[in-house]
């Protein structure tokens, strides 16, 4: 899909979340033959019909936090925010994982389903009542919700970090082969790439919280591996296919190769840049590209990385570098790694600045840059990505105890999960980790943010906790 | 009982596989024998989902296990299919029971690559992925994708090095306390316009990345410092080329040979430069370029034909021989058309190369390069056309002397006249429609002496009103009479044969139209004989109805 078609498509699932969503909550207040349920579940059979003419079917299903249509994720506007939360609550409560709609449904197909679905609240066994609710009901089947037991996350999380580490140590070995002069193996690129986009999709915040240390020594590799898992994490925002998310990850992963060039004494430098020095640097997307089209025989990914890694300095403004004689659009991967690119090397700690930039801080930065910098559309997406308290930000709770932000929470940005690591007394605690968006039974807010600190500044090294 | 059953079908699968395999590799999809080998090949599938919902094959270096029962064995490198995943990382297969037939044949297509030989970028695991199968999954060892063993728990050790002292945690709890609360979030709603917006970026993204890159790479040919040099980007522009084409983007192509020629033409542009670019549009005609656009354009793929013929246009004298190679290749008859109308683009350039085509042993190849001699119309063309008059195949004569018609001049004329004498009625016909292209006086001349020759009575009635047919394109005055006084002569010849020259020339004057002629011509509309009188009769009406 692309294009106006992705758009439709993501249109339509957004509509069909919508309407599921009022439907349910009018069914709660009315029963299901009322006017009210009954104008509500004509306009969602409608949906559902139009959705199926198009694809055959629908599989509307819940995965972590997110819900998908025939295995794409449905991307929502903030403005249905409610609605998404809403459902979602409703579907974790009810185990419900999956609603298939194998064929057009009519009015009476959806109101048996939604009758099965109000009841089933109340049962103390609801998926299976659920599915006994709707076993009658043609076109319509329900799979129960997959939980990922602690185990299993235990194992995923084991999982990325040695994709994220195969990722750092492919990007050192083949800067070493490359200046060697061996030959190189790009297949592995696109294996490792591949988990990386898989990861992604599954797991995001895992894998977004493995860029988020930044206390290894060799920058030049863990630089291009971040960069990397941050572009496709943006790429997946924006709705990009694997495919294309697999291009953007490699392009974004060689997006420096031409640094190689950079003798290590500029490269290395503990002071400053000199204008000298500044002048070599600036050369290195050139040198970029002549090293990405002698690596292999041309093909798209080497084309976009090329592109990538001639443009991903330039600015949407063209205030960057290299200058060129006729202004071209920036390709889109190139806006993409330029965001991935800054935020990442604002946040790490390199030869000549030894302590990382807090990634408010860098974030604040980037706000400056909008529009002339960076891509404005983009940056809404980063932003909502990167979330309003990034991964590894040190903040005080409402209860006074310090901890690391873990996960953000896509739903709610201001309420990610986080890693206690102090008592309400600034004691160094066992961590462990508490979810903000979490209520206790009046409704209210378990724990809030009231302070952002930066991490760096009190020499808290994220790895203890993140690794 | 069942698992036993089970197992077979399992290895009537791994059996309907290695089939598939050969099959695939040796026949076109719409090979009967292809059809039925995948055919059978879901049919085992279908077979096995009676015992179980999904087919697991857990896969070893050289075994294929389902369940725990071996299925496949074998120790050989070649053919040997468990191996052909297990080198990749591929450790697990499992087919779902929806698998459909479509996933299937995309699954058995991977299996029939050879990766080895192929040129492939990708491995299996790769290639699976990207099929994002909905009824095939997998599972992979990713330790192929270690490049060193130690480097996690090394890095992990290192990063965890300095563990947070409590000074330090205390001294940021305490920091806390002095530092502003959190009063707003800013968030940025995503609106519709937003969404819209990068739908319209996602469209501009699908365009190919080729042309972007070959810009880029002009850029770097003029940046201010030496930093590549012009053999190195003129190489990579080159390959930019030979990608567009592969990928039928014909307008890249096109867009780098106008950048190219540009450049070569600016005065303020240093000659190394230039002689490198030169090299770009020799390679964009060379033979493999040509060959891949004789592929292209004979795929019955949509080609625009304006981009087509700038792109043409664009290239060197070097293309004509490629071009006229593949001239005698393609299969349509509209990819034939393209590349001709192409060689009347070129074929100026380099005569002597063009006229090598005459030599081609195919005839419809030869036919081919007269048309396009007789299209480009270079009188230097014509001492090669001459020496294929006597070709073997009667379609290249007739080519020959219809082209010969449409140069002209008095050197082809007397082989025209020599062609009347020929034995075959075609070609004779031909010549004669040639000098009456030719309408000179010399070549009128030549078909007067034809009729008023003696033997001309001897040419059959079809022939000879031809003769009449071809000669009234000149309605001169001269003409005009010879035609009036073969109407009106008194002959001895026999009966017949003296009817028909005057049909002829009742004929020839109908066809002029002068309205002098009806005075003549009314004469012989009652004519006895029923030849003259109805050709009498349609001349006289023609002219009168003024057609």
């Amino acid at each position: 899909m692309a294009g106006r078609e992705e758009y439709n498509f993501h249109k339509s699932a957004q509509d069909l979340i919508n309407q599921f969503s009022v439907v349910i909550r009018t069914a709660h207040i009315h029963d299901t033959n009322n006017i009210a349920v009954t104008l509500a579940v004509d306009k969602l059979v409608k949906i559902i019909n139009t959705q199926i003419r198009q694809e055959n079917n629908i599989n509307l299903t819940l995965k972590g936090e997110f819900f998908y249509s025939n295995d794409y994720r449905i991307r929502y506007s903030l403005e249905f925010l409610s609605n998404f939360d809403f459902l979602i609550g409703e579907f974790k409560k009810r185990e419900l994982g999956s609603v298939i709609f194998n064929r057009e449904v009519g009015p009476e197909d959806v109101k048996a389903f939604i009758q099965a679905f109000i009841v089933s609240a109340s049962s103390e066994t609801p998926y299976d009542s659920i599915r006994e609710g709707v076993s009658g009901v043609g076109g319509i089947s329900v799979d129960r919700l997959k939980k990922i037991v602690e185990e299993d996350f235990l194992d995923m999380r084991k999982m990325i970090k040695k994709t994220y580490f195969n990722a750092v140590s492919y990007s050192r070995g083949i800067i070493n082969k490359i200046k060697s002069g061996e030959k190189v193996n790009i297949k592995k690129a696109k294996r490792i790439i591949e988990s990386m986009v898989d990861h992604i999709l599954e797991e995001e915040q895992i894998l977004l919280g493995m860029t988020a240390i930044k206390n290894y020594d060799d920058y030049t590799y863990y630089h291009s591996v971040n960069v990397s898992i941050l572009s496709i994490a943006l790429g997946q925002r924006l709705g990009l296919s694997r495919k294309l998310l697999t291009e953007l990850g490699m392009a974004a992963l060689f997006h420096d190769i031409g640094k190689m060039e950079i003798p290590s004494e500029v490269l290395n430098k503990p002071t400053n840049f000199t204008d000298d020095d500044w002048a070599i640097i600036k050369k290195h997307p050139v040198w970029g590209v002549k090293a990405l089209l002698k690596l292999k025989k041309l093909d798209d990914i080497t084309i976009r990385a090329a592109v990538v890694a001639f443009e991903h300095h330039q600015h949407v403004d063209y205030s960057g570098y290299p200058r060129v004689r006729k202004r071209l659009e920036l390709d889109l991967f190139s806006r993409i790694v330029c965001f991935a690119d800054q935020y990442d090397a604002m946040t790490s700690a390199r030869v000549y600045s030894r302590i990382p930039m807090s990634p408010d801080k860098a974030l604040s930065i980037m706000m400056e840059r909008y529009g002339t910098q960076l891509d404005p559309l983009l940056f809404k997406f980063f932003i909502n990505m990167i979330g309003v308290f990034p991964i590894g930000t040190l903040v005080m709770l409402d209860s006074k105890e310090l901890g690391l932000v873990y996960e953000s929470n896509q739903l709610f940005l201001s309420r990610p999960r986080i890693l206690i690591i102090t008592d309400s007394k600034g004691k160094k605690v066992d961590s462990h980790v508490v979810d903000l968006a979490a209520k206790n039974a009046d409704g209210e807010y378990l724990y809030s943010i009231i302070k952002t600190m930066d991490p760096g500044k009190y020499k808290i090294n994220l790895a203890e906790y993140l690794l | 009982m069942e698992n036993s059953e089970e197992i077979k079908a399992a290895k009537e699968i791994i059996q309907a596989f290695l089939r598939a395999r050969k099959i695939l590799r040796l026949y076109p999809l719409n090979n009967p024998i292809f059809i039925r080998t995948l055919e059978d090949c879901f049919g085992r599938f279908q077979n096995y989902f009676h015992y179980s919902d999904d087919l697991s094959l857990k896969i070893r270096q050289n075994e294929i296990y389902c369940n725990s029962d071996l299925i496949y064995y074998n120790t050989e490198k070649e053919d040997n299919i468990a191996l052909f995943f297990f080198k990749d990382g591929l450790r697990e297969i499992s087919f779902k029971k929806d698998l459909s037939i479509d996933e299937m044949v995309e699954f058995l297509k991977i299996m029939s690559m050879d990766f080895d030989r192929e040129l492939i970028d990708d491995d299996v695991v790769t290639m699976l992925w990207e099929k994002d199968f909905q009824n095939i999954q997998y599972i992979v060892d990713e330790s192929y994708l270690e490049e060193d063993e130690d480097y996690e728990a090394r890095a992990i050790t290192e990063a965890k090095e300095h563990t947070s002292e409590q000074d330090d945690l205390l001294r940021a709890y305490e920091d806390a306390f002095n530092k502003e609360e959190i009063k707003e979030i800013s968030i940025f709603p995503l609106t519709d316009n937003d969404l819209l917006q990068l739908s319209t970026e996602f469209e501009k993204d699908l365009r190919d990345k080729s042309g972007k890159l070959a810009d880029i790479l002009f850029e770097m040919l003029f940046m201010p410092d030496s930093m590549v040099d012009y053999t190195e980007v003129s190489r990579f522009l080159t390959s930019t080329v030979e990608y567009a084409i592969k990928n039928g983007d014909l307008q890249t192509v096109t867009d780098v040979l106008t950048e190219v020629k540009r450049i070569s033409n600016d005065k303020n542009i240093a000659e190394e430069i230039k002689i490198r670019m030169k090299k770009i549009v020799s390679f964009a005609g060379s033979d493999p370029m040509i060959s891949m656009v004789g592929e292209l354009i004979d795929s019955g793929q949509n080609i625009d034909e304006r981009i087509f013929g700038d792109f043409v246009g664009l290239l060197d004298r070097n293309a004509i021989e490629p071009f006229m190679k593949i001239l005698g290749e393609i299969q349509s008859i509209h990819a034939r058309k393209i590349v001709i109308d192409a060689l009347i683009v070129l074929g100026p350039r380099d005569i002597v190369t063009l006229a090598r085509g005459l030599n081609d042993t195919r005839w419809f190849v030869v036919r081919n390069v007269i048309y396009i001699f007789r299209k480009i119309g270079d009188k230097r063309a014509l001492d090669y056309l001459l020496k294929t008059i006597k070709h073997g195949d009667i379609r290249v004569r007739k080519e020959v002397i219809r082209s010969l018609g449409e140069f002209g001049g008095d050197t082809v004329l007397k082989t025209l006249r020599e062609c009347l004498y020929g034995p075959e009625a075609q070609v004779r016909s031909a010549a004669l429609k040639a000098l009456g292209n030719i309408a000179s006086e010399a070549a009128k001349r030549i078909i007067i002496d034809e009729i008023l020759d003696k033997t001309f009575k001897d040419k059959n009635f079809d022939e000879k009103k031809e003769y009449f047919e071809v000669l009234s394109h000149w309605k001169d005055e001269d003409v005009f009479n010879l035609l009036v006084r073969i109407l009106k002569k008194r002959m001895c010849w026999g009966r017949t044969k003296k009817y028909e020259n005057k049909a002829c020339a009742a004929h020839g004057l109908g066809l002029i139209g002068n309205k002098e002629a009806l005075r003549v011509l009314n004469k012989y509309v009652t004519a006895r004989n029923k030849l003259l009188r109805g050709f009498a009769s349609a001349a006289a009406k023609r002219i009168e109805h003024g057609r």
